[in-house]
């Protein structure tokens, strides 16, 4: 249980490391390994909001700013999603 | 005996959470982005800001000890103070270019001879001046010197091999004929030292500080400038003090003409 908290740690220091750099297509795979490896997977969605705070909600971007988010809560429901349904 | 199915509930149960949170962070989002659009924005930016910064830090090469950092002012200070030594030259050639432009300028068509002053007044004693050409050059006593301006301001006293001295017309006791004023009197230049001359004029003439002092050879050379004029009503002469315009103190250059003579 320790042991998959700190590595749990470890790749939520690489997906902020990876926010900050503004390497998003390299975040999401991480997030979604993340996801998918443990329980109720919510920084995704923080690297999401975090991202478009960063890069994006720029007025007159329109949705297109808030691509990290949107994208980080499909990612979020469907890797939760096919969890539900791989390990009934 | 009654089982729990507890996992079948659970997963199902998580999802449905994961989505509710899901959908209270777009509520939430929507609310904060409608009134305060720049909350997010600005609250990230705030906490990411330190990281940047560093990053940037570390690309300049700021984030150094303290050692490298002396280290590099010191050898910046070297690099500044050797620019600023070869600035100082540059400016010494600078002017002496300009100097040589002035003379040469004349000398192109004039038989004129350039010289370096080695030594002028007050260095040189006598009240003369140390020249780095002679006989070499084809110096001989008695040859006019002019400064730069087309002054005339001496004469070779002594040529030797490589080096000639020259006494300046205004040394004690020199005398020499020139024209004063814009009447053009006649008078003799008595030296008095140290660049400046003397000599004496009829009251009635109207001379004045400014006026022009020149020689008496054709081309009407500069050879002075009147400085003041003294005048005692019991005298039926007056004194007029002038000087060289050029100051001969700091004298670097010289022509010298070697084919006239004045003995």
């Amino acid at each position: 249980m320790k042991h998959k908290l700190f590595v749990r740690i470890i790749i939520d220091i690489v997906l902020v490391f990876l926010v900050i750099q503004g390497w998003w297509f390299v975040a999401l795979p991480i997030g979604l390994i993340g996801g998918w490896f443990f329980p109720f997977y919510a920084e995704i969605l923080l690297a999401g909001i975090a991202y478009d705070s960063l890069f994006g909600m720029v007025p007159g971007m329109g949705f297109s700013g808030y691509l990290g988010t949107i994208v980080s809560i499909v990612v979020l429901l469907i890797v939760s999603g096919s969890k539900s349904l791989v390990r009934r | 005996m009654t089982y729990l199915e507890a996992r079948k509930n659970r997963v199902p149960s998580i999802v449905s959470g994961i989505a509710l949170a899901c959908g209270i962070v777009v509520v939430f989002g929507s609310v904060m982005q409608f009134f305060r659009p720049s909350f997010f924005p600005a609250m990230v930016t705030t906490l990411v800001r330190p990281f940047w910064r560093a990053e940037l830090s570390l690309k300049l090469g700021s984030m150094r000890t303290p050692g490298e950092l002396l280290q590099d002012n010191q050898f910046l200070e070297r690099k500044l103070d050797d620019a600023n030594v070869r600035l100082k030259t540059i400016q010494s050639v600078l002017t002496e270019n300009a100097e040589l432009k002035a003379l040469m300028g004349r000398a192109s068509t004039t038989p004129y001879i350039l010289a370096a002053v080695l030594k002028h007044p007050p260095t040189a004693g006598y009240d003369e001046l140390i020249i780095d050409a002679g006989d070499d050059a084809g110096f001989s006593v008695g040859n006019n010197v002019y400064a730069v301006g087309d002054v005339l301001i001496g004469r070779v006293a002594e040529a030797q091999s490589q080096t000639s001295k020259v006494r300046l017309y205004s040394s004690p006791g020199e005398r020499y004929s020139v024209l004063i004023g814009p009447d053009h009197s006649p008078a003799t230049a008595v030296g008095r030292g140290g660049g400046q001359y003397e000599a004496e004029l009829p009251r009635d003439i109207k001379v004045s500080a400014g006026d022009f002092v020149l020689d008496l050879s054709l081309n009407d050379r500069p050879f002075g400038v009147v400085i003041s004029v003294l005048s005692d009503p019991a005298q039926p002469f007056e004194k007029v003090l002038f000087a060289p315009p050029v100051n001969i103190y700091e004298l670097r250059w010289v022509l010298v003409d070697p084919k006239i003579r004045l003995i």
